[in-house]
């Protein structure tokens, strides 16, 4: 079950769920907008080889905005720290930057129970497009889970990789075994 | 909760579900497929801002079909009306559709509930691809909600042919 607006207003309230900070200007029929923060990551190599690290380097999105191009995979962050406790949350772009061609997550959606913090964004254009900071740009639904959780609010204790963070974090592929 | 294809049939019955026009033989079992109809809109230029009402023009898919290109953006639309009140849809390409390299939404798939009016299509094709007017071309799948229900108001409500982004209302609040 998806939790609509009201009760993700609700779960705010009782610390079940947390968007911080919190504005309910941002609250939508059935998921909350997130904002874009004023930091982007770009992978300088020409080849990404997932068994090594991979070089980044910052572009600090002024407030005349940024051009994003195609063919380019930038890593940006929510302004917000998202998480909860007790539901799974799902965080996709909204619908009207999906209208302008901007992908946000390239494939994974869906985040750890347990854990609340500031997201890795993802983004991927299919034609150039100027994004500005804090603009909102981006929206993420909470769904009730099944079953017992896994050692709640502790993801991070079991090998959590990307909690935790509060700027765009590189991918660590290269890591895994 | 998921519903099932039987399930969504008794629905869009009982009214909680709108499909227009509504066909058994497009029920799956967890989902309805939808058509796309004729009209695309593409930006005028390659260069978007968030900020701008980006200009667009309006292609006509002919019935022997529309060449997408890749590295450019197309939208278009649902030729179903689709929405409730009840549930909240989901929207994803037909696996024939992402077999051939198609998107046909771009990052939302999720649906404010009570939305109803046709869907805009958000299209992408890796390679280049030949599409049809008519042709099913993705799917929507509707799920149970928890909590009091407050219905969609935007500014998309409604739409009707392909809606391009009005994101930079945003940006005058």
């Amino acid at each position: 079950m998806i939790l609509t607006g009201t009760e993700i207003g609700k779960r705010v309230k009782s610390g079940e769920i947390t968007l911080e900070p919190f504005d309910n200007d941002l609250m939508n029929p059935n998921s909350y907008n997130y904002r874009l923060g004023d930091t982007l990551l770009e992978i300088t190599d020409d080849v990404i080889d997932t068994k090594k690290p991979y070089t980044t380097s910052e572009i600090k999105i002024p407030n005349s905005g940024y051009i994003l191009q195609p063919g380019k995979i930038y890593l940006g962050v929510t302004v917000e720290k998202i998480g909860s406790t007790k539901f799974v949350p799902s965080l996709i772009g909204r619908s009207s930057l999906g209208r302008l061609g901007l992908f946000l997550q390239i494939t994974a959606d869906l985040g750890h129970l347990g854990t609340s913090h500031h997201w890795t964004l993802e983004l991927k254009c299919v034609q150039p497009l100027k994004v500005y900071p804090h603009m909102r740009i981006g929206q993420v639904s909470f769904w009730q889970p099944e079953g017992l959780s896994l050692l709640m609010n502790s993801y991070d204790k079991i090998g959590g990789n990307y909690s935790n963070y509060s700027a765009p974090k590189p991918s660590i592929i290269s890591k895994f075994e | 909760m998921i519903l099932t294809g039987p399930k969504i049939k008794e629905e869009v019955q009982n009214g909680n579900i709108t499909i227009s026009p509504f066909h058994d033989n497009q029920i799956n079992p967890n989902s309805y497929d939808f058509r796309i109809g004729n009209k695309i809109l593409v930006y005028k230029n390659e260069i978007l801002d968030t900020r701008q009402d980006n200009p667009t023009e309006e292609i006509v898919i002919p019935d022997d079909g529309y060449v997408l290109q890749p590295n450019k953006l197309y939208l278009g639309h649902s030729v179903e009306t689709v929405g409730s009140e009840k549930y909240v849809p989901i929207v994803r390409g037909k696996s024939s559709t992402g077999r051939v390299g198609i998107f046909i939404h771009i990052t939302a798939d999720l649906i404010d509930i009570g939305y109803v009016g046709q869907y805009t299509l958000m299209m992408h094709a890796v390679q280049p691809v030949r599409i049809y007017p008519n042709m099913r071309i993705g799917q929507v799948t509707f799920w149970k909600t928890l909590g009091d229900i407050v219905l969609y108001d935007g500014k998309y409500q409604k739409g009707n042919g392909p809606q391009s982004s009005q994101v930079y209302k945003d940006f005058d609040k």
